[in-house]
């Protein structure tokens, strides 16, 4: 039982969701129905974006500084584990991409595998979206865009190796289908303590900064085989 | 230290969240500067209690900090995203199976605090389209709404508070709503 086809049902519930005033066994039910009614989701989203701004009124009131350190403390603690946490909740995903890829992807070289080996997935349905490959001599990235779909008309997608316990670095901008990115060092140096690739929504052309400045699309581990 | 949270406009956040997302804890720590008093009032506005307040914060930016790589800016500005997440979680602690029961006096209390959210946000640089929508209501509407949203009432509370049947209050709540999105909708 769900509110499909009573658009009226669905308008008001969206936007009492929204307002707080749907409340108690109502509200659950809703949210259960909110995971998989993306219509219904964007409604409320919808509600949410008419409705925010009137906290505005509110003056705002600086909590006590103790609550960022407790914060803090939280992510110290947690920020690995969350960090690996996403990063397994699309494992199984890659996993199965890892064994497409191992099979299509030509060898690099002469005959040779390559030994650093990245599959970027989409969190929402944990499909493969990229893969990025380098033998460890290498001096590019090979990249191999499996879903063209993930390119935005004006936008640029930027790819980032994302080193551990360091800013992103960028490593260029993701190619249509298939191309080579430099990379500032032979594979072994540029990407031997990176265990992470992602890639942002950027300006046309990259992000301007030289760090990420649009949300994270995509992300995925990088292994090093060999 | 990050510049005080009014600097910051939309896109701003934006990038703030995208690093966040990338384990920039630098980064993170500026959000939280730029939105925490903003979101501190909304949380104890509904709880009235600060400790409650606190730790309702503390859940929202801890929750903020692992899920910033699923924000999607193209569906909703980052004050809004993280304001939703901390009202959600507001009410949800409210209706926590051990509810300690609200101050004595608490909801007549509000008698005094409603008009003032919007009388403030006709000021507001951002949200002047709402607060002229919001006159353009009736007042019960528009009080019913105001409590709903700031205060966290349910209908069954405000329907108390406005001393009003059920059915009355819902039926402001719901015609209110819908005059607003209509009006919101109105080019300029």
């Amino acid at each position: 039982m769900n509110c499909q086809g009573k658009p009226e049902l669905r308008a008001r519930l969206a936007a009492e969701f929204a307002l707080g005033t749907l409340r108690g066994r109502a509200r659950e039910r809703l949210r259960r129905w909110l995971r998989d009614d993306p219509d219904l989701l964007r409604e409320v989203q919808a509600w949410e974006a008419r409705l925010a701004p009137m906290a505005a009124g509110l003056q705002p009131m600086p909590p006590p500084p103790r609550l960022w350190s407790k914060i803090e403390r939280r992510l110290t603690f947690k920020k690995p584990l969350s960090f690996w946490k996403t990063l397994g909740l699309v494992a199984s995903g890659a996993v199965t991409a890892l064994l497409v890829v191992a099979v299509l992807l030509p060898p690099q070289g002469a005959g040779v595998p390559a030994s650093y080996v990245a599959v970027l997935t989409d969190p929402k349905t944990s499909h493969p979206v990229l893969v990025a490959t380098a033998g460890r001599t290498d001096r590019a990235l090979h990249v191999n865009t499996l879903d063209p779909a993930i390119h935005v008309a004006g936008r640029s997608l930027e790819l980032w190796a994302l080193p551990r316990g360091g800013q992103p670095k960028s490593l260029g901008l993701v190619p249509a289908r298939r191309g080579e990115l430099k990379l500032v060092a032979a594979a072994d140096q540029s990407l031997g303590d990176v265990p992470a690739l992602a890639i942002s929504l950027e300006p046309q052309g990259g992000s301007p900064t030289g760090q990420p400045t649009g949300p994270v699309l995509y992300s995925g581990p990088c292994v090093k085989y060999w | 230290m990050a510049p005080p949270a009014q600097a910051l406009d939309g896109s701003a956040l934006q990038r703030l969240v995208a690093r966040s997302a990338l384990g920039d804890r630098a980064a993170f720590r500026e959000l939280y500067q730029a939105t925490a008093p903003k979101l501190f009032a909304v949380a104890l506005r509904i709880l009235r209690r600060e400790d409650w307040a606190e730790e309702v914060l503390q859940e929202c930016y801890v929750s903020v900090w692992r899920h910033a790589a699923e924000y999607n800016a193209g569906r909703a500005a980052p004050l809004t995203w993280m304001t939703s997440i901390v009202r959600n979680r507001c009410l949800d602690w409210l209706r926590r199976p051990n509810p300690e029961p609200l101050p004595d006096g608490a909801l007549e209390d509000l008698e005094s605090g409603s008009p003032g959210p919007l009388a403030r946000l006709e000021g507001a640089r951002d949200s002047a389209a709402l607060a002229r929508c919001l006159r353009g209501l009736d007042a019960r509407q528009r009080q019913a709404i105001a409590l709903a949203f700031f205060d966290g009432l349910s209908h069954a509370e405000l329907a108390k508070h406005l001393r009003e049947p059920l059915g009355t209050v819902k039926t402001w709540v719901r015609r209110g709503l819908a005059r607003l999105r209509s009006c919101l909708e109105l080019p300029g």
